[in-house]
């Protein structure tokens, strides 16, 4: 294989993919050279093999369903927006309450 | 994809009561589309288990956003790009947890449609060949090549999922085709 041929192997796959022609400095090469048409007609067989699997559907886990409706039941608890302000307020109280025992803790007289 | 009328009709109804508050409705909606949010997610990520992950992730965000969700494109559409995002999300944490390469989640499928013997051998040898060549390109790469040329984005609409600019997710895709090019050529 020729180095022109490696050098212009990636722009005859994309021509190949993109159905555009190659690009302009290495296209009378690709033009002239079978192994780079070969190339080319592999690429295109494979851009259509790509096109054809977004006809596919892979199956999804059998519990996904009951995953994500569990996931909903438990946020509905506390949705989401919320959780920080109540764990704000809930971590400032317990600094308040810490303070405060303290502050009250009995002292003992020296 | 198309979707005949009724259908359309039926899955514009199930939207407006899941918008509503309805979650049995949004059951339909996740039963009718959880196979296509998976099948992208399993592409996007090449791990089977990690696309568990990512769909249930994905279906959690589209309920969240559902209210938002304004019928401009079609429902599929609007959930494959929140599928592209919590891809990206969880492949980010999924290797800050492990502290492994993206890479090394990377798995070999077995050829898929194995199970129709109306394909050609040939066509399901290079569809094998071509899933195990997906899966051996870079995490953006295979994201590129994905959505462009299995789900025809644009590449403004792929510029815009993956927070790239189009220069950049051009020159990703001529890459990675370059590079699923040669991997096919080193396996044939």
């Amino acid at each position: 294989m020729s180095v022109v041929c490696e050098m212009a192997a990636p722009f005859v796959a994309n021509s190949a993919v993109a159905q555009t022609p190659v690009a302009r400095l290495f296209r009378g090469h690709a033009d002239a050279c079978l192994k780079c048409q070969a190339r080319h007609a592999a690429m295109a067989r494979t851009a259509r093999e790509l096109a054809a699997m977004s006809n596919e559907t892979l199956v999804a886990p059998l519990d996904l369903e009951w995953r994500v409706m569990s996931a909903l039941e438990g946020d509905l608890a506390v949705a989401r927006s919320w959780r920080t302000p109540i764990a704000v307020t809930a971590a400032v109280v317990s600094m308040a309450a810490a303070v405060l025992i303290w502050r009250l803790r009995p002292r003992t007289q020296a | 994809m198309d979707m005949p009328q009724v259908e359309r009709d039926k899955e514009r109804e199930l939207i407006a009561r899941a918008q509503a508050g309805d979650r049995a409705a949004f059951g339909a909606l996740v039963r009718e589309h959880g196979n296509e949010v998976y099948t992208l997610a399993r592409r996007l990520v090449g791990d089977p288990h990690l696309a568990a992950d990512v769909a249930q992730e994905t279906l959690i965000r589209a309920w969240k956003a559902l209210p938002n969700f304004r019928g401009d494109a079609a429902l599929s559409t609007w959930l494959h790009r929140i599928t592209v995002n919590t891809a990206w999300t969880q492949r980010k944490r999924a290797r800050r947890h492990s502290g492994a390469p993206l890479d090394d989640y990377i798995e070999v499928a077995a050829p898929m449609g194995a199970d129709h013997p109306e394909m050609a051998g040939e066509t399901l040898e290079l569809r094998g060949r071509l899933r195990q060549a997906l899966d051996s390109l870079p995490e953006g790469q295979r994201q590129v090549v994905v959505l462009k040329d299995v789900y025809d984005w644009s590449h403004a609409e792929i510029a815009e999922a993956m927070g790239i600019s189009v220069s950049a997710a051009k020159v990703r895709l001529h890459r990675a085709r370059a590079r699923l090019a040669r991997h096919l050529e080193e396996s044939a």
